[in-house]
């Protein structure tokens, strides 16, 4: 058996039973991206050499736990000591921080072993941008596909078997957009819940930091390392972490669910135009995963909230006002540095004003209320994630940013936690859908997209590429 | 779809920015300030004064 092939869960096991070393855990990852990067480019720096050495001492070492051993990577907006971190920007080409992000810190304490770096979006907004030095990662379903991002490498690495799991960082729905159209599970969690100490910031408010793996077990897997308290992060919320996979189940009885159903169906087209209506085959598979989980004992209804685009411009004037205070002095000075999409996105933030700014966070504030109401008397709700499958990675307008529907950043803005779990093809892409919970309670999110996930097969698919050296 | 800021006045406001942009830049950020009408729009509505932002001053830790 390939080692590679297995999840989270399973070589942590064979690594406890003595059956697998963590040595030939990362020899296996790190031949497959040497055969396979060059045609997907995740990575924008492997650490061969380092990872192994780290793999020979866990090996040597006592057991750390259920990530002892496991290879994963790093989006490259997250510092680490002495290895260089790019934010995907030719600002930071050379950059070697002196520090490492908290959630670095965490993970490898916890006995991951770090494999590389990975493919971003310019500063997590400006890509896929063909003008800078790193080329984009490639939809490993179809490489003349977008595999989303902005944490494009991470999902691709992923979904192609080049890492066990990611890290990767959502503003507007940068872990659950890849994720989706990479058919792997990305976990946005609770504003607080997981440090963004040390990550290069897009957005201060809204910027979160969580996981991408290939199944929901191995998420909480991850998240039991990556959830807490952090002093030094303004943003962090001292609130008692759970046990994430002992609330796994398969079933779901009387759990209270709602649908929202108008983002996609009514909104999206009335808001934003045709170039967003949601296909016939999502639409279809949308319904069909509601009605998996009315099989599994969920109760199932209708949720009704404010247009999709009161929550979506809230969410991208916040951002984009906060993205332009950080970067402006070098749009002033060194717009030669940024590449096109990162230019031509967060510059729109210089026509913004304060009042502008203010008026979208008493915004935020009202929805965050109406949405807190709304699943009050629910235990968590289900929601479109991208309503079609990736499109041609050389397809995207450059605006698509702000002129399209997002069905993600509406839980940015009210900080919730949302998982993407696939529920489908459509032209042999993913699908997905989001499963979304009330602050803090990762794990009823977790334990409703794993129990779907066992009652369905979407998981199991993997894209071709992957089993190309099985 | 309404019609972009005119030339002359985005020019001023791209002077007021203290950016210099290629006339390439210039027109693409003209032709998609369109957005950024449609989300000023958007997140203006009769509020009741008292109705306070997301994020207000809180103390930090020492």
């Amino acid at each position: 058996m390939d080692p590679t092939q297995l999840t989270i869960a399973e070589a942590s096991r064979a690594v406890a039973d003595g059956s697998l070393s963590p040595v030939a855990l990362a020899e296996g990852y790190l031949d497959r991206i040497a055969a396979l990067d060059g045609e997907l480019h995740s990575y924008v720096l492997v650490l061969r050499d380092e990872a192994l050495a780290a793999a020979r001492e866990l090996a040597a070492g006592r057991s750390r736990g259920a990530l002892h051993g496991i290879p994963i990577g790093l989006k490259d907006i997250y510092k680490t000591r002495g290895i260089r971190t790019t934010a995907g920007s030719r600002r930071y080409l050379d950059h070697v921080p002196e520090e490492d992000a908290e959630t670095w810190t965490k993970l490898r304490d916890a006995g991951t072993v770090l494999l590389g770096k990975q493919e971003t979006h310019e500063f997590a907004i400006g890509g896929p941008d063909f003008t800078l030095p790193f080329e984009p990662a490639h939809n490993p379903w179809n490489t003349a596909h977008y595999p989303a991002g902005s944490s494009s490498g991470s999902a691709v690495a992923v979904a192609a078997g080049l890492c066990a799991a990611a890290m990767g960082s959502d503003t507007g729905g940068s872990i659950r957009g890849p994720a989706a159209y990479c058919g792997i599970v990305g976990l946005k969690p609770t504003y607080g819940r997981v440090s963004r100490r040390g990550v290069f910031p897009l957005s201060y408010t809204l910027d979160h930091c969580g996981p991408l793996t290939r199944t929901v077990e191995d998420c909480a897997i991850m998240m039991q390392a990556l959830a807490g308290y952090d002093p030094a992060d303004p943003g962090s919320a001292e609130v008692p972490v759970p046990d994430y996979r002992a609330a796994l189940s398969t079933r779901l009885d009387g759990v209270r669910i709602g649908v929202i159903r108008h983002f996609h169906e009514r909104d999206a087209v009335a808001d934003f135009g045709s170039s967003s209506a949601p296909t016939p085959t999502y639409i279809a598979a949308f319904d069909a995963a509601c009605r998996t989980l009315e099989s599994l004992g969920a109760r199932i209804s209708d949720l009704q909230l404010s247009p999709l685009i009161d929550y979506v411009d809230a969410n991208r004037l916040i951002m984009i006002s906060e993205a332009y205070a950080l970067h402006e002095k070098d749009f002033r000075e060194r717009p030669q540095d940024f590449g096109h999409h990162m230019f031509a996105r967060i510059g729109l933030g210089a026509f913004l004003s304060a009042a502008d700014y203010v008026e979208a966070t008493r915004q935020r504030r009202e929805l965050c209320v109406e949405f807190a109401r709304a699943i009050d008397g629910l235990d968590l709700v289900v929601c479109a994630n991208s309503t079609g499958p990736a499109p041609p990675i050389d397809a995207l307008p450059t605006f698509g940013t702000v002129e399209r529907a997002s069905y993600t950043g509406p839980f940015n803005l009210t900080g919730s936690p949302a998982l993407s779990v696939p529920i489908g093809f459509e032209d042999r892409l993913p699908l997905a859908f989001q499963i979304v919970g009330k602050p803090f309670d990762e794990a009823g999110v977790m334990r409703v997209g794993h129990a779907f996930e066992q009652a369905t097969d979407f998981h199991r698919h993997r894209p071709a590429i992957a089993d190309s050296l099985a | 779809m309404p019609s972009p800021i005119s030339a002359e006045r985005f020019a001023i406001l791209v002077e007021q920015a203290g950016l210099k942009l290629t006339p390439e830049q210039f027109e693409e950020l003209r032709q998609a300030h369109q957005f950024v009408e449609r989300m000023q729009r958007s997140v203006r509505r009769p509020r009741d004064r008292a109705a306070e932002p997301a994020h207000i001053f809180v103390h930090p830790r020492a």
